[in-house]
């Protein structure tokens, strides 16, 4: 093992990743932009839903009920449609999402003490539009009625239930905190499989793979100062979405720097296995390119990263277990948003372990029959 | 015109060869798309309901069971059991195996009796924040009600009517998708994502490929035209786009039950103006990049990671901030999966969709035309 070779082996990378400038901006470029759209778009949450409300009492209750939906914040009047059948095209366009509607005669109802419906419209063919807007609008009815019995002044004297919802972990509810750890891990997937897969396709394809084992490089050296240069890439990537996750997204940081470390390290590991297995398994660039996307795709929607794992069906559970970035993202996300402490992410860490053991070993026994071929 | 017919053939022949050489192209380029597909159809979605509770009544009297008895019977909360102590439901928390714990103190009957505020905690955990976000607005909606049949209750017992305030009883009604299933939200935007990943993606590098093996050069010796080139290199992966749209829309209606509401004729027009779209953007990278690594990533970046967020497919547009609202423009995903959520959906066609489907027609042209230009400046 010669540390002279290894450095030389690198410095060839460097200056083949230099020829490419547009490339290496790219790089750099694309934690940025993965950076905006998951901080901005993924976590942005719903609020100010369009909606349409029908008024056909046009009395004081329906006054209410306008003003305490758009006062919650959750809801935009942006129409009045007089009839129910205007509601139609309003939805079918989508300018609206959500709409109200007060039936003729609400408030004779209410003053005589009788249940008075009111609907509430909600455009299902987008579904998380659809959930907040039925739950804020129960909500907001349910408080309605609750104060209204306190203004008969029962409420006062009478009994009745003090609520107390607290959030624990994440209190302001900002989705972004528990998207940027979620990214860390992501982002260095998606950047070490793509750029190592095509690492040693290239220089089959070229040819330069046979030339270089004329030379007196070992396969352990050859390996180490490939690997290298990427993995300080994909280590700056990373630092640059976690700084800029703390200090522009305002993400809590509540772990300490050892265990995500710690974490992140395993995951590397594991994620270089990968590419190094999917290069030695492709004949070309583009197959190498495609293999990625086809292993990257089931784990990122199954990870939890983006798509809650609560939500999918109980029988697909296990199969998220199987996915190393599973992993990564729920220690990542203890470590940032719980601050649970190391006792408490060891079962996560150790799984890492040994996926990075399995994983690699696998990749360098491949990685040995391959080149001795 | 006949001639110029037979080398764009010969062209598209090639390419067909350099995809039949290498089947496992071909079979990721169609296979990908139906395993997208059933991750979308089974396994991902946003509909949050049972979410792992846990009880901790430290009252257990008949008033405080009857009040837990509401969460039980609630399609939101999904009780798992009982803790003894709050450190359990501490524990609980850290494994993550609850996401929710409703408190009870003792006292909580006797407040009731006595007529005065009972209080109860429920604790939800922000680490998930879209559950825990519905949690906090149904568990408020859920104690409002239920404080409220409480005091009536107690007015009755004390002669008093309190049913005199009446009360409004929200009747909620979702449409296009009564089923709230999130499968048919996501599919009919799915099909956009699938074919920008083909399309761009695979046109980016195919032409990359012929310059970086030198072969591009040797092509424009012979007697072809560069407009007959690109017509025959993108011929063949135009019929793989469709044949893939095509098997997702089949397997989407027939196997998962996604209803076409809207007109199959009106769908197949904006598809093939937005085929034309992507294969653009496609051809402006190719033009650009120096190397296939280059198109790989520019393709992720312009047609992958736009069509995945900027679309509306999974995440609406209407919450984010507006300079990103304004970008999400630039990108054709964004009209496509109006067009497609519209017509499966909700039944539009033409009349209410004619503006995506023009502002589509409008970026192809451009797109297109930006694409020649730049690939006449390459030339040269």
């Amino acid at each position: 093992m010669s540390l002279h070779r290894i450095r030389l082996i690198m410095w060839k990378e460097f200056l083949q990743l230099r020829r490419d400038p547009l490339l290496l901006r790219l790089i750099f470029i694309m934690p940025i932009v993965q950076l905006i759209f998951f901080g901005y778009v993924v976590s942005a949450d719903v609020r100010n839903l369009a909606t349409a409300i029908v008024d056909l009492d046009k009395t004081a209750i329906s006054r209410e009920l306008e003003a305490d939906f758009s006062g919650s914040g959750y809801f935009t009047i942006e129409s009045y449609p007089q009839s129910e059948p205007e509601l139609q095209p309003l939805l079918d366009r989508g300018e609206v999402r959500v709409a109200i509607v007060i039936p003729e005669g609400t408030q004779a109802r209410l003053d005589r003490g009788e249940i008075a419906p009111v609907g509430i419209v909600v455009d299902g063919s987008d579904s998380r539009t659809a959930a907040v807007g039925s739950s804020y609008a129960a909500q907001i009815v349910a408080r309605m009625n609750a104060d209204r019995i306190t203004q008969q002044g029962l409420a006062l004297s009478g009994p009745g239930i003090d609520a107390r919802v607290r959030v624990l972990f994440n209190p302001s509810l900002r989705a972004v905190n528990t998207m940027i750890p979620g990214l860390v891990a992501a982002i260095l997937m998606l950047s070490v499989m793509a750029i190592m897969s095509q690492a040693v396709v290239r220089e089959r394809e070229s040819g330069t793979l046979e030339q270089m084992f004329v030379t007196p490089i070992t396969r352990g050296e050859y390996l180490i100062g490939k690997v290298t240069p990427y993995v300080l890439l994909a280590t700056l990537q990373m630092s640059v979405v976690a700084l800029v996750g703390i200090f522009w997204f305002r993400v809590p940081f509540h772990g300490t720097v050892i265990e995500v470390a710690a974490g992140l390290g395993l995951f590397m590991v594991t994620v270089i296995g990968l590419g190094l297995l999917v290069s030695l398994a492709s004949h070309t660039r583009q197959q190498a390119q495609q293999t990625v996307l086809f292993i990257m795709m089931p784990m990122m929607l199954l990870s939890g990263f983006i798509f809650p794992i609560e939500s999918m069906p109980a029988a697909l559970v296990p199969v998220t277990y199987l996915m190393p970035l599973t992993w990564a993202v729920l220690l990542l996300r203890g470590a940032f948003v719980k601050g649970v402490g190391f006792s408490a992410i060891v079962p996560e860490l150790a799984v890492l372990a040994i996926f990075a053991v399995v994983i690699f070993s696998v990749a360098l026994l491949a990685t040995r029959r391959r080149l001795s071929e | 015109m006949k001639a110029a017919l037979a080398r764009v053939g010969a062209v598209a022949g090639k390419e067909v060869k350099h995809l039949l050489r290498d089947p496992r192209i071909l079979a990721i380029v169609l296979i990908l798309p139906v395993v997208q597909l059933l991750l979308f159809a089974y396994a991902i979605s946003f509909d949050v309901k049972n979410v792992p509770t846990v009880v901790l009544d430290q009252d257990n009297t008949p008033a405080s069971r009857h009040y837990v008895q509401t969460y039980r019977s609630s399609e939101f909360f999904d009780v798992l059991g009982s803790a003894d102590d709050l450190a359990q439901v501490d524990r609980l928390f850290d494994q993550n195996r609850v996401r929710i714990a409703v408190i009870v103190p003792s006292g909580f009957a006797r407040s009731i009796d006595a007529g005065e505020k009972a209080q109860v905690a429920v604790l939800t955990d922000g680490s998930e924040p879209n559950s825990a976000q519905l949690a906090r607005a149904y568990a408020t909606a859920l104690n409002a009600t239920y404080g409220q049949q409480v005091l009536i209750e107690w007015a009755d017992r004390q002669g008093l009517n309190p049913a005199r305030a009446g009360s409004i009883e929200p009747r909620l009604r979702t449409w296009y998708n009564p089923e709230g299933r999130s499968s048919n939200f996501l599919i009919p935007g799915l099909m956009v994502v699938i074919i920008m990943i083909v399309t761009v993606q695979q046109t980016a590098v195919t032409l990359v490929r012929e310059r970086e093996q030198g072969t591009a050069e040797q092509m424009t010796v012979s007697p072809l035209r560069r407009g007959e080139l690109m017509v025959g290199k993108l011929l063949p992966w135009t019929l793989l786009a469709f044949a893939d749209m095509l098997v997702i829309a089949v397997i989407s209606i027939w196997v998962f039950g996604l209803p076409l509401r809207g007109s199959a004729g009106f769908l197949a027009v904006s598809s093939v103006v937005f085929v034309f779209a992507a294969l653009g953007l496609g051809l402006i990278i190719s033009a650009v990049a120096p190397s296939l690594e280059t198109a790989n990533i520019s393709g992720l970046l312009i047609a992958f990671l736009p069509a995945f967020l900027l679309s509306g497919f999974a995440f609406p547009l209407d919450s984010i901030p507006v300079p990103l609202q304004w970008l999400s423009y630039a990108f054709p995903g964004r009209y496509m999966v109006a067009i497609t959520r519209g017509v499966f959906l909700k039944g539009a066609g033409f009349p209410e969709l004619w503006p995506q489907l023009a502002a589509l027609a409008g970026y192809a042209l451009v797109v297109l035309l930006a694409s020649s230009v730049l690939y006449r400046r390459r030339s040269t």
